[in-house]
């Protein structure tokens, strides 16, 4: 049987004896299919802001809206992507000004990296990208340990058009990423950068952290409410690649995408009316105590935060009724108790949490770095 | 008013901190970003409210 190659016998050599040294993709959500938090995200005009699955947003400069769209780039595969709108525009940058698209990660994760060695590995990113705004932008990685970074610039060369981008990223022999579930690295897109950040010359090695060198000829996304920023397929591999030799975007099924995005925050809810979160006890006249449990272990005790008490109803034997106050305690990476503020129920009487049909019911467990 | 509030679990004891703002219930877990920023309010002389 004859063997057709395509493309340079380098590239093929690349792919075929260069085997992924992780088996799940090291970026997550990468194809922006996972929204718990929901699709769009308006008004973002400071802060830190969470808004698709593992993607955070750092704005401080003009308004912009943050949204699960189906702009892709077309025959790949990808169904979503995330995208930046600006919506109030600001011309004039502020010397700290900043507006970032970012993914964090722990360092446990990456220590197949080995970092901080003479081992240390290339990590190359790539992804795609559309904005009308032809120009430059900045993708930094940075290592939240010991603050140093590496910064490449880089260009949409087309305007309005989906382009494919891989940057590799060398090794760092100095500073280690510790080895625990605390955030030790981040990869940034940054989209806006104020004087503070543009002054220097860009850290296109790795350095100790220097503001001035981390943006430098980056366009200015906030220019014009025109502007929009388009992301998807998003990987980061141990090695070195380009354009020729990146391996194939790792596409998760569903479930397994969902579940590793919930390590890090999971919105609970059920399908309608009269469905349960968990079965507990009325601990007093005025308190019912449930049990709720997550569908993943968090990376770490979760901060609970409870949609409205009126779209819950606590019942127990014939007696139902919305709380009208919840709360948490004995919270672990496994589940909490949830504290009802109720009245005139039985001490001692099991009871259940249900979705009271007035709306959506949710409690939101955030363990996001 | 104090930004946020000690609540106590089953035995008494504090072991959730509630962030008025937004009721978003923070453990005092030292991994819990949330907590971090608790404790660096705290360590900028504030002080929460005692629980109920």
């Amino acid at each position: 049987m004859a063997l057709t190659l395509h493309g340079t016998v380098t590239d093929n050599q690349a792919g075929i004896l260069r085997p992924r040294k992780n088996i799940t993709p090291l970026y997550m959500n990468g194809d922006m299919a996972v929204a718990q938090r929901g699709t769009s995200f308006a008004s973002l005009s400071s802060g830190a802001n969470q808004t698709l699955d593992r993607h955070g947003f750092v704005v401080n400069e003009g308004t912009f809206t943050v949204t699960q769209d189906s702009d892709v780039p077309t025959g790949q595969g990808f169904g979503k992507s995330l995208k930046v709108d600006c919506t109030s525009a600001d011309t004039s940058i502020s010397s700290d000004g900043v507006v970032q698209v970012y993914q964090r990660f722990e360092g446990q994760n990456l220590q197949l990296l080995k970092k901080g060695t003479s081992s240390a590995e290339y990590v190359t990113i790539a992804f795609w990208v559309k904005s009308n705004l032809a120009g430059n932008f900045t993708l930094e990685v940075k290592d939240q340990d010991n603050s140093r970074l590496i910064a490449s610039q880089v260009t949409i060369s087309s305007a309005d058009t989906w382009e494919k981008k891989v940057v590799a990223f060398p090794g760092d022999t100095t500073g280690a990423l510790t080895n625990d579930n605390n955030l030790s690295l981040q990869v940034t897109w940054w989209l806006v950068a104020g004087s503070d950040y543009n002054s220097g010359t860009l850290a296109t090695s790795w350095e100790a952290q220097n503001n001035a060198n981390r943006a430098v000829g980056n366009f200015n996304l906030a220019s014009s409410t025109d502007n929009e920023f388009y992301l998807t397929g998003v990987q980061m591999e141990v090695g070195q690649f380009d354009a020729d030799s990146i391996p194939a975007f790792q596409f998760e099924d569903r479930a397994t995408n969902l579940a590793r995005c919930q390590r890090y925050f999971e919105r609970i809810t059920t399908s309608g009316s009269g469905d349960s979160f968990g079965a507990g006890v009325c601990f007093s006249a005025t308190q019912g105590r449930v049990d709720i449990r997550y569908s993943t272990v968090k990376r770490a005790n979760p901060t609970i935060t409870f949609g409205s008490a009126s779209d819950f109803l606590l019942q127990a034997g014939n007696k139902s009724q919305a709380p009208t106050g919840l709360s948490s305690a004995g919270s672990s990476l496994h589940g909490f108790f949830c504290h009802t503020t109720n009245s005139g129920f039985t001490v001692g009487h099991g009871c259940v949490l249900l979705d009271n049909s007035t709306a959506d019911a949710t409690i939101d467990a955030s363990s996001d770095l | 008013m104090s930004e946020y509030k000690l609540y106590n679990n089953s035995l008494g004891k504090p072991t959730i901190v509630c962030r008025k703002k937004d009721m978003a219930f923070i453990p005092m877990s030292e991994d819990n970003t949330d907590y971090q920023e608790y404790l660096q309010w705290v360590a900028q002389g504030n002080t929460a409210e005692e629980a109920d």
